[in-house]
């Protein structure tokens, strides 16, 4: 019975030993050698997407209801260690150009990727609050990387508070919750409010907790104003790993127990907060960005508006329409997250020391000089507006369908109109970079030039064949 | 009114007449003792509500750890010790009015309670921390949490000692 | 809640007694003050510049460590109460459990987190 246990949670368990391995490994090995670090890295990510993989079309719980191993966690697991995969290759020169090159960059990243598979799993509130502040934690170092750089220990202690704030606020929703019907767990407490012994006005003021504590994490309005400064001041791998990863957490934290607990009479109280919230976070991100003049607090309001995107998809959970809602998020969740590495991996490839090359003007010129890096720049700005022949156009389409068709016309009002104000500062970048003169150097190294190639021919094809990916998000369905 | 009623009084005035005095003390160091004495009587608190575990992690760690870091930190930074500076800022009233607001919340919701006036039947102390301890390696329980835990605090560590380390060779 | 009361008890003896020592001393004592006798006593040798001075950032780094140790502590507290009761596999999961913090420990050692200095 323990061993069933263990092999639930298989790819994590091996995730969590590795990066104690890397760790230790990494103290042996000299400053010149840290590559080392890296590529033991990798293959541990490798190794746990491959037994992710194999436990592809399980649907079990496992240690008394802690955790459920379901098609959800599947496809986020994927989604997490890809997106380990991908820190791994925006780092792997930066850190060398930058000199800080240090082995806990990859321990820390394993550790938090640990976090967001575990949150993946979580059917316990126990374990969705320790799976938050698992995968925090490390970031909250991550964000300070590159100490002693005054910018990179300002992100660092920003982060730190404001991510402190919200797990009290997601701490003080689950001791809410368990007040109001003494369970932790997502089925107990189900029964217990179905049964009627719970207290309905607790049970509700957690959910708004909850929902506060969430939305710090995904950087919803009025919870975005970490984002700008702790995106421009991390290391830029780290920032690209948040933008996707920790997003995509934090929404597998929404989607996990929204879904579950807050439906019915709660849902109706729920709903225009949450409507509320998407469409101020489309808003506020889309209008700030435009304004911005570098383009890591470009990235970082765009990555605000997209979290106003999923929200957008999210917000229909409580209708009939629950599977479309949780598919279209998954599936806007993919496009965001392969465009932004992309986008990201550009960045890198183009930043010099000392923070200096992030400057919108500094990227004139790029797309004559770099043509590949130019091209792929062009797929990921037009993905991330949503223009036809990219991934990001299905994302869009299939949200803004869910959305219409739960009834909420208003939303995807918003939406649409929002969107076509965000080409404007997309389009604005790809205009310095191939319409005004200038000599940047992109010193990426080879595997952040793969990896910023590799996204926008997936962001291609991938729009040109969806079935795939929309086959894959409609079975990711969870075990309730 | 029974003699633990009058203790608990006794203990719950001193627990907040210190914590009012944890943000009114102008020195920073006495702030920090204050919190002391403020955690202690939250300590007893839990004692009174036969919550023994509690007391023990209220006394092991908010007090023998937790404070033990303020004051540290405090003495470490030298500004920190010799701040005068006015305990009140333009936005005072406003985080009155937001503790005021909570509070009334909170005593709203619980007086709203059925169970607010029922009395703790909780069984004999010893056996609970029995029953705990069984259950947190128990892996129909809580053994995800606790191993959980673990790696979270290895993760913590990491990172404080990445933090606050000098790095060796150049780079400081 | 009789043990409870023993504790509170020694807690009530252990503040009253230094309490009432000191009072007695200072009710009792000759007063016949001067300056040199109201300099702080420091092992004879005279003290120089204020007794609030600034530690050194190094001695947090212990403190960090020890905060995690501390509550290590406090899970395995519970676990040790019911150390008698249980099956070879619960403690085999609080030895993982330390296992896994002792890493923590190794990384620290390497790197001169604890390193006196």
């Amino acid at each position: 019975m323990n061993l069933e246990n263990l092999v639930a949670i298989l790819p994590l368990a091996a995730l969590i030993v590795w990066a104690v391995l890397v760790l230790l490994v990494d103290l042996w090995i000299p400053k010149s050698r840290k590559f080392i670090t890296a590529l033991i890295t990798a293959a541990g990510l490798a190794l746990s997407l491959g037994l992710t993989l194999a436990q592809n079309g399980q649907s079990r719980s496992a240690f008394g209801g802690m955790v459920a191993v379901d098609g959800f966690a599947v496809l986020l697991n994927v989604i997490f260690l890809a997106s380990g995969l991908a820190a791994v290759a925006l780092a792997y020169d930066y850190l060398k150009r930058m000199g800080i090159e240090r082995g806990e960059y990859y321990a820390l990243l394993l550790f938090s990727i640990s976090g967001m598979m575990l949150m993946a799993y979580a059917s316990d509130l126990i374990i969705v609050f320790l799976a938050l502040e698992l995968l925090s934690i490390p970031l909250y170092v991550l964000a300070g990387f590159a100490r002693p750089r005054s910018e990179s220990e300002e992100s660092s202690l920003k982060y730190f508070l404001l991510g402190a704030f919200a797990s009290g606020f997601v701490l003080y929703g689950v001791a809410m919750i368990f007040g109001a019907t003494a369970r932790t767990d997502l089925a107990g407490i189900v029964a217990a409010m179905g049964s009627g012994t719970g207290n309905p006005l607790l049970f509700i003021i957690g959910a708004g907790l909850l929902l506060v504590g969430f939305g710090f994490k995904v950087a919803a309005v009025p919870f975005h104003m970490w984002t700008p400064d702790v995106y421009q001041g991390a290391p830029t791998p780290v920032t690209g790993f948040m933008s996707v990863a920790v997003k995509a957490a934090g929404f597998t934290a929404l989607l996990r127990v929204f879904t579950a607990l807050f439906r019915g009479d709660v849902y109706a109280d729920l709903w225009p907060l949450l409507w509320g919230m998407a469409a101020l976070t489309m808003i506020a991100g889309n209008v700030l960005a435009i304004s911005q003049k570098n383009i890591k607090r470009l990235l970082a309001y765009s990555s605000i508006a997209h979290a106003g995107y999923l929200l957008m998809a999210f917000v229909p959970y409580g209708t009939r329409l629950q599977g479309d809602a949780v598919a279209s998020t998954l599936f806007y969740l993919i496009a965001y997250g392969l465009t932004s590495f992309g986008a990201w991996a550009v960045v890198v490839a183009l930043e010099k020391n000392e923070g200096m090359g992030l400057e919108i003007e500094d990227f004139a010129g790029a797309g004559r000089r770099y043509p590949w890096l130019g091209l792929a720049m062009i797929v990921f700005m037009l993905s991330f507006t949503g223009i036809p022949l990219t991934l990001g156009f299905w994302g869009k389409l299939y949200l803004f369908r869910t959305a219409v068709e739960g009834g909420y016309i208003g939303l995807a009002l918003v939406g649409l109109l929002t969107s076509i104000v965000s080409a404007y500062y997309y389009l604005r970048v790809l205009v310095v970079m191939y319409m005004k003169p200038g000599e940047p150097v992109a010193q990426g190294g080879p595997w952040v030039n793969i990896l910023a190639v590799a996204t926008a021919a997936a962001v291609v094809l991938l729009a040109l064949f969806p079935g795939p990916i929309l086959d894959l998000v409609s079975k990711a369905i969870m075990l309730q | 009114m029974t003699a633990l009623q009058i203790i608990f009084l006794f203990v719950a005035a001193v627990t907040l007449a210190s914590a009012v005095m944890v943000v009114s003390a102008r020195r920073m160091m006495h702030a920090a003792l204050w919190l002391v004495l403020s955690l202690a009587g939250v300590a007893v608190i839990f004692a009174l509500l036969d919550a023994g575990f509690f007391t023990v992690v209220q006394v092991l760690v908010y007090i023998g750890a937790i404070a033990i870091l303020i004051i540290f930190a405090i003495m470490l930074t030298r500004k920190a010790m010799e701040d005068v500076g006015p305990q009140l800022n333009r936005g005072w009233w406003l985080a009155a009015l937001a503790a005021v607001g909570v509070f009334a919340g909170l005593a709203v919701v619980l007086v709203s309670w059925p169970g607010v006036n029922a009395s703790a039947g909780a069984g004999p102390d010893a056996n609970l921390i029995v029953t705990f301890g069984k259950d947190l390696v128990d892996p129909h329980k809580f053994v995800m949490p606790f191993e959980v835990a673990s790696v979270m605090l290895l993760a913590a560590l990491i990172g404080a000692i990445y933090v606050s380390v000098e790095h060796k060779g150049g780079q400081k | 809640m009789e043990d409870w009361l023993y504790i509170g008890l020694f807690v009530f003896i252990s503040i009253a007694l230094p309490a009432v020592a000191i009072f007695l001393a200072g009710l009792l004592s000759p007063k016949k003050p001067n300056p040199i006798k109201n300099t702080s006593y420091e092992c004879g040798i005279e003290t120089v510049g204020p007794s609030w001075v600034q530690f050194k950032a190094q001695y947090y780094v212990y403190a960090l460590v020890f905060l995690v140790f501390d509550v290590e502590t406090i899970f395995l507290y519970p676990w040790a109460v019911a150390y008698n009761q249980l099956t070879l596999f619960g403690v085999l999961e609080a030895v993982l459990f330390i296992l896994i913090l002792l890493s923590g420990l190794l990384y620290a050692w390497k790197k001169g987190a604890l390193e006196w200095m």
